[in-house]
Order: C-alpha cells, then sequence, then structure tokens
C-alpha cells in the first residue's frame, strides 16, 4: 500500500512533511514520536479527517479507511448500541465485547463510562466494520496495564486473520516492543526512520531515534 | 395577598366562556407555534452547526439578526402582507389565528435555530470525526447528531414556547384581540389593563403564569426520561 | 440538577407570589358612586366637588368637569365604500379589496333601528347607576327591514375605538343582533385613529368612531358612502361627555372655571401635570381642540416639547394614562365610560 508524499501546514507552520511511504498488508506499524511531533497530524490526514495541504488526496479511494481518533466520542446510548450503530452485526459486537470484557458493562450508557472503559468501547467500536486500513490513534494511552495487553493482542489477531494493516499511533515505545511489525520514527514534523520494527525500535539510525529509545526504553 | 389568587381561581372556577375562549386560543396558538418553529428550526439548525459550506457565516449573521427581530416589526410585516389591500388578500387571512401562527413562527424559528446552532456547533466536530472515522454515512452522521440533540432540544423547545405564548406585539397586530376569535392572554391583558380593570388583567397573568408552569414542568418531565 | 430545578420552581413560584401581591388591593373595594343621572342639557353648569368619592376615597383622581357642551362625544357609524380608492403601503391603487357592504349594512340598520337605539341608550344604567351613553336628537332611525346572512356575508368586521368596546356597550348589544340575523361580528378596537387606519387598509367592513374632524376627512377621500335609505355617510347616534378629571384638591380649580376651555386654560396657566393619551385616538384629538390656540399643542412632539415639565404625553391606553393620572395627581380627559369602569376597580395597581 503506497502513500505519495504530502505537506500539512496549520497557517504558515508547516506540521507535517511527509515523503512517500508504504506499508505492508496484514501488518502492525507503529508510529512514534514525542509530543508534538506529528503522530496525529498523520493519523488524521490519512484518515481524511483533515485535509492534506492542496487538497491532495493521500488515500487511494479503493482503500477503505477505519479510523479511531484520539478522543472518541460516546454517542448518547448504551455501550451494545454505540456498536451496533456501526452497522457491524450483532455476533461481531458480542465477540469484541468480550474480547475486551465489556459484556458486563454493555446495557451501560456510554456516557457513564469511566476513562478505560470508555477507551476499551471505543477500540472496539472501531473494530466492528472491516476495512482495509485501521488507523488507531492513542487507543490504550487512558487504560490500565490488564486492558492495555488485552487490546494489544485483540489487535495483533485482528490484523493478522483479516489482513488488515494496522497504523497505531503511540508514545509507548514498549507498547510498539510488544505490537508493531514495523515502526515509523517521527521528528519534528520529519519521517526521519521507516522500516522493520526489530531494527527501527532497537538499531536506529539516527542520533534523534536513539536519544528517544534512550529515554524511554531505560 | 391570596386576593388576587382566589380573583384567579372565581375566574377558572366560574367557568367564564370567554376565558376559556382565550385560553383554547393561546394554547391552540403558542403550542402550533412553536412546534412548527421547532420542526423548521431544529434540522436548520443542525444543519447551520454541522456543515460547512460557503454562506454559512453570513447565514448565521443573518439568523443572529433575525433573533433580534422586534415583534412588532415582525407583527406589521404580516399586518401589511394580509392587509385588505396587500399582496396576499385573497387569503383573507388577516385576524385569523393561522396568520399569528405565521407570524410566531417567524419570530421563534430564528431562536431555536440560534440556540441549536451554538449547542451543534460545539458537539458536531467530535461526533463526526468519530462517526467519519467509523465509515457512517452521512445520514446517519445526521441522526447522530440529531440523536446528541435530543437533549438541548427540549430546552429549545421551552424557549420557543415561553416566547410564543409571551409575545404579545406581533400577535395584537396580526390578530387584532377579537373576541372569541384572536383574543389570547396577552392581548386580553393589555385589553383589560387599557380598560382600567386591573384586577382582572392580574387574575389572567396569574393563569397565564401558571399555565406557563405547567407546561414547564411537563418539558421537565419528559426531559428528565432522555437519559444521557 | 435536582437542585437546579428546585430552584426553578422556586423562582416560578415567587414571581406567581409577587404577581398576586401586585393584585393585593380588595377586589371589591366599593366604587365611588357617580354624581347622580341628570339631564346632561341642564348640567352645563360647573359641576361640584360633591362628585368626589363620599369616604375614604381609594382613588383620589375624580371627575371636575363634565357635561360641558364642548366635550360632548359624539359617535358615528361608517360604512366603508368597497369602491374607495384603497392603495398599498406603496400608495399604488388596489381594486379588488373585498367588503363585506351588504353584513355592514344589515348592523348600521339595526343598530339604528328602534331597538338598537333603546337598547344602546339603556346601557349602563342597570350597572353603573348612570347613563353611558345618551340617543342624539335627529339620529337616522331605520325602520325597513334587515337582510338575513348568507355564507357570505356573515362576518362582520366592526373597526371601532377602544372606549366603545371598553364600555362593554357592544359587548351587549351585538349578541342581540347577532343571535336574530346569523351574523358574527368581529370586533377589532384601537384608538380611532387606527380603527380609521385599519379601514383603509381593507381590514374592516365598517367603523364607529368618535372624531369628527377625522371623520370627515375619511369621507372626503372617498373611504365611505351613503348607504341607501340614509341621508349622509356619517351616521351619528350616540353621545356621551368627555369629563375632565384631576386630583381631589384640584389645584388649577378646574371645577369652579365656566367653562372646560377655561379650565384647560387655568391647567396651562398655573403648568398642572396633565396626562395626554397622545395615541391619535379620539379622545386625544378632542383634548388638543380644548387647548388655547395660543400653546399651539398638536399631535406633533414638536409642538408640546417646550410643555414638557407639566404636558405629559403617554402614547398609552386610557386605563394606563388613569393610572399615570392618579400617580402623578395629574388632570386627565377620559371619557365616562372608562373612569366609571376604573373608579368600580378601585383605580390601583397596588
Amino acid at each position: 500500500m503506497n502513500f505519495p508524499a504530502f505537506q500539512k501546514s496549520y497557517g504558515r507552520r508547516t506540521v507535517l512533511a511527509m515523503p512517500d511511504f508504504a506499508l505492508e498488508p496484514g501488518r502492525v506499524c507503529a508510529v512514534l514520536g514525542a509530543n508534538g511531533a506529528g503522530k496525529s497530524t498523520l493519523a488524521k490526514v490519512l484518515a481524511g479527517a483533515v485535509p492534506a495541504d492542496g487538497g491532495q488526496r493521500v488515500v487511494p479511494a479503493r482503500v477503505t479507511v477505519g479510523y479511531l481518533p484520539q478522543r472518541s466520542f460516546p454517542f448518547r446510548m448504551t455501550v451494545r448500541q454505540n456498536l451496533l450503530v456501526t452497522g457491524g452485526g450483532r455476533q461481531r459486537a458480542e465477540e469484541l465485547l468480550s474480547a475486551l470484557g465489556l459484556s458486563p458493562l454493555a446495557d451501560r450508557r456510554a456516557a457513564l463510562l469511566s476513562g478505560g472503559e470508555l477507551a476499551r468501547m471505543s477500540l472496539a467500536r472501531a473494530l466492528m466494520r472491516p476495512c482495509r486500513l485501521l488507523i488507531l490513534d492513542e487507543p490504550t494511552a487512558a487504560m490500565d496495564m490488564e486492558s492495555t495487553v488485552l487490546a494489544e493482542g485483540l489487535l495483533q489477531r485482528t490484523c493478522r486473520e483479516t489482513g488488515r494493516t494496522l497504523l497505531l499511533v503511540t508514545h509507548s515505545l514498549q507498547q510498539a516492543r510488544r505490537t508493531a511489525d514495523d515502526a515509523l520514527f517521527l521528528h519534528r514534523g520529519r519521517l526521519l526512520e521507516q522500516g522493520p520494527a526489530g531494527r527501527v525500535l532497537y538499531q536506529p539510525d539516527r542520533p534523534e531515534t536513539k536519544e528517544f529509545l534512550d529515554f524511554y526504553g531505560s | 395577598m391570596g386576593k388576587a389568587f382566589e380573583q384567579a381561581a372565581a375566574l377558572i372556577l366560574s367557568g367564564d366562556r370567554e376565558l376559556w375562549s382565550i385560553l383554547a386560543v393561546t394554547a391552540r396558538m403558542s403550542l402550533c407555534s412553536s412546534l412548527a418553529a421547532l420542526a423548521l428550526g431544529v434540522p436548520l439548525g443542525i444543519w447551520l452547526g454541522a456543515c460547512s459550506f460557503p454562506g454559512r457565516r453570513a447565514l448565521l449573521v443573518v439568523n443572529r439578526t433575525l433573533m433580534g427581530t422586534p415583534p412588532v416589526v415582525c407583527g406589521l410585516l404580516f399586518y401589511l402582507l394580509f392587509s385588505g389591500v396587500g399582496p396576499f388578500r385573497r387569503l383573507r387571512l388577516l385576524f385569523t389565528v393561522p396568520v399569528m401562527i405565521l407570524a410566531q413562527v417567524t419570530l421563534i424559528t430564528p431562536l431555536v435555530v440560534g440556540n441549536l446552532e451554538s449547542y451543534v456547533t460545539a458537539v458536531a466536530p467530535p461526533v463526526r470525526e468519530t462517526a467519519r472515522g467509523l465509515g457512517l454515512p452521512p445520514w446517519k452522521v445526521f441522526l447522530l447528531l440529531v440523536n446528541e440533540c435530543l437533549y438541548p432540544i427540549f430546552s429549545v423547545y421551552l424557549l420557543a414556547f415561553a416566547r410564543a405564548i409571551a409575545e404579545v406585539g406581533a400577535v395584537s397586530m396580526v390578530g387584532g384581540g377579537i373576541a372569541w376569535k384572536t383574543n389570547v392572554m396577552t392581548t386580553a391583558i393589555m385589553q383589560y389593563t387599557n380598560r382600567g380593570d386591573f384586577s382582572k388583567a392580574i387574575a389572567l397573568g396569574i393563569i397565564l403564569m401558571a399555565l406557563s408552569l405547567g407546561v414547564n414542568l411537563l418539558v421537565s418531565l419528559l426531559q428528565g426520561g432522555v437519559r444521557r | 440538577m435536582k437542585t437546579n430545578r428546585l430552584l426553578a420552581l422556586f423562582l416560578v413560584g415567587m414571581m406567581l407570589l409577587a404577581l398576586a401581591a401586585c393584585g393585593g388591593q380588595p377586589a371589591n373595594s366599593p366604587a365611588p358612586s357617580p354624581a347622580p343621572s341628570s339631564d346632561p342639557k341642564e348640567a352645563v353648569s360647573p359641576s361640584s366637588q360633591s362628585e368626589a368619592a363620599p369616604s375614604g376615597p381609594v382613588v383620589n383622581t375624580v371627575i371636575l368637569k363634565e357635561a360641558d357642551d364642548q366635550m360632548i362625544n359624539t359617535y358615528t357609524l361608517l360604512a366603508v365604500n368597497p369602491g374607495a380608492p384603497f392603495t398599498d403601503a406603496n400608495g399604488t391603487p388596489v381594486s379588488d379589496v373585498s367588503v363585506n357592504t351588504s353584513g355592514a349594512a344589515a348592523l348600521i340598520q339595526w343598530l339604528l333601528s328602534e331597538e338598537g337605539l333603546k337598547m344602546a341608550a339603556d346601557y349602563g344604567v342597570e350597572q353603573y347607576n348612570d347613563h353611558l351613553f345618551y340617543l342624539l336628537e335627529g339620529a337616522p332611525v331605520y325602520e325597513g327591514a334587515i337582510e338575513k346572512a348568507t355564507e357570505e356575508t356573515k362576518t362582520i368586521r366592526l373597526s371601532t375605538t377602544t372606549s366603545v368596546n371598553d364600555s362593554g356597550l357592544l359587548g351587549a348589544l351585538l349578541p342581540v343582533f347577532e343571535e336574530q340575523y346569523g351574523y358574527t361580528v368581529e370586533v377589532q378596537s384601537a384608538g380611532t385613529g387606527k380603527a380609521i387606519a385599519a379601514a383603509k387598509y381593507g381590514n374592516a367592513d365598517l367603523i364607529l368612531v368618535h372624531a369628527k374632524s377625522q371623520e370627515e376627512a375619511f369621507v372626503s377621500d372617498g373611504f365611505s358612502y351613503v348607504l341607501p335609505g340614509f341621508q349622509s355617510e356619517r351616521l351619528s347616534f350616540l353621545y356621551n361627555y368627555f369629563v375632565l378629571c384631576g386630583p381631589t384638591e384640584d389645584p388649577a380649580k378646574v371645577a369652579e372655571s365656566a367653562t372646560v376651555l377655561d379650565a384647560f386654560a387655568a391647567i396651562a396657566e398655573g403648568k398642572h401635570t396633565f396626562i395626554s393619551r397622545g395615541d391619535g385616538s379620539g379622545t386625544h384629538t378632542k383634548e388638543l381642540s380644548l387647548w388655547p390656540e395660543s400653546l399651539g399643542i398638536t399631535q406633533e412632539a414638536a409642538s408640546f416639547t417646550v410643555y414638557a415639565d407639566w404636558y405629559r404625553s403617554a402614547n398609552a391606553g386610557m386605563g394606563a394614562c388613569l393610572v399615570m393620572a392618579e400617580e402623578q395627581k395629574g388632570y386627565i380627559l377620559t371619557d365616562k365610560a372608562t373612569f366609571l369602569t376604573f373608579m368600580a376597580n378601585g383605580g390601583k395597581v397596588a
């Protein structure tokens, strides 16, 4: 899956300048970087939530994209209805609810969930419908360790089984190391590294990446 | 202090036929106009709040201006339009309840639109981002937005109803306050006041407030049934 | 959330109580009995202080001057001419204005029939122990047949002045007419100026007003016509008197002045507070004609700005103006019917 080079600016400030790059189907690609590196902007542009400069189309039209924004909105209904509203089917909903430990909460109003519960519901909801490219922006940031592990397992399984490409935006190096097959490293709006996770996350080429790894990896 | 209450109660209990006619016309006019304004204003407000298109800002400015329309200006406009010499004279609508409703809808709809628009503007971006991320079609996004607005819709309705039942400038102009036909609480209160019959005016005022309280309680009860 | 709602309820309750407190005056306070009814033709002499409420007056405003020839208030019926030179708001002629001519004719014929005239003349005697209206000598009387309503003619739009409507005269008369002939009379009441304007805009089939000069202009502009069987466009049939009211203390001594013109001159001379309707109503028109011409007071605001310290133009209905007069201890010109209702209700808001 190939993407052309693009830029994204807010006003005169360019927040992201991407060269052309590729993602492998059926694999998990982690997007790493410090706050403000441009991770969420990359996710938004690929998801079509914001246009790239010049209104350029980055993801080809035939590729169906699923996107979970960093602050996902709980619709004013129950947890189960939040999943069903996507039209992904009753059976799929029950599978996902139980996979993320949400079954006991299924009839709770979504607005009344705690932060971690809401994060789990949002992830389950994002996985309801089939798509070629799934972009998740910090899906586990609000989850406790137990839920995070459940979620990561579910994501890896989903990718293997359905051949989906997963772009996982995360600030957690540990999560990237546990889950990702490939990795992109962003620094101040530039793509510094891309390649297999084994290389980028352990033996990077660039000093900025090394610094990041040293800081978070210890 | 109880005297005015007593008189209001006596007025109701006496089964004064004119009072019942006034109440019936008031109820018909304010319910119809507030509901019609809601039916028009809700989709418009959500559309203005949720969608971005060229001219949206201009429309918002127009709406905010209309929100401040003095009722008498609106009344005058409809008076001239439906007058015996006006362009719509053949409809013979002047001094009828329908034209009062029409004037009221014109006054209230911008309020509904404006209030809903400011709510939707705040809630629409996260809803839309989430819903689009889930690959939902536009009509479903719209329905989800309506669903999010259910709670404020009740408050907006109360505002619309309050305005409809309390308004006097426009309805006295296009309705004429004709007894048994277009006389509503506010125009009747005005007439009694002009006549110097203050006790009856106050009794009517109390009934009007009680009516308003009743509708408020009912709508609040309904709103309490809307779950988060 | 719960507390918010309780608070809101509490506030509404407080508002209701406040409103009730405003109406706290005894609902049935004894109405100061008006002057004993006398034949108006004899009562031209200045009326005395005996007009004041007999015991512990609730209302300080009393009738100081009435039954003066200058204060005759004549009510006139005018049928709206369907062929009148109607124009819309831009002044463009409009030809097809619908006017219910036969309905208007039927109502006028009935009001001027023996039955109608008698009912009008007797109105108010029971309630106020006083005539509110008198029959005009030589008023046209109709003796012919009156057409019954048909589907097209059954709604009659009568535009009249607030004083007629507020006196309750129409409320007493019209049901009798409606029952007998099957019409529905829709009464809109406004000041004479507005009532005439409504007819000019094609919103009335007939008018019942009390301002001669405005009526004559209405006729000469072609908006009225002579109904078959009558002599004139203006069918004057009832009259009563405007009354000059003021505080019981009567600082301008108007009760002692020979004529009402002297009374008005005295008010202006002493710069005593005067409340003017200021709304182009018949009462206002009459009031303007009673000031000494040298003052130059007209409808235009510019004409009385120099008198602003005592001449208050209220632009409000009769009742509201009476309250102002009461509060400010001012003089006021009012029709008698409204004043009697005002008195009957204790005349106070608080």
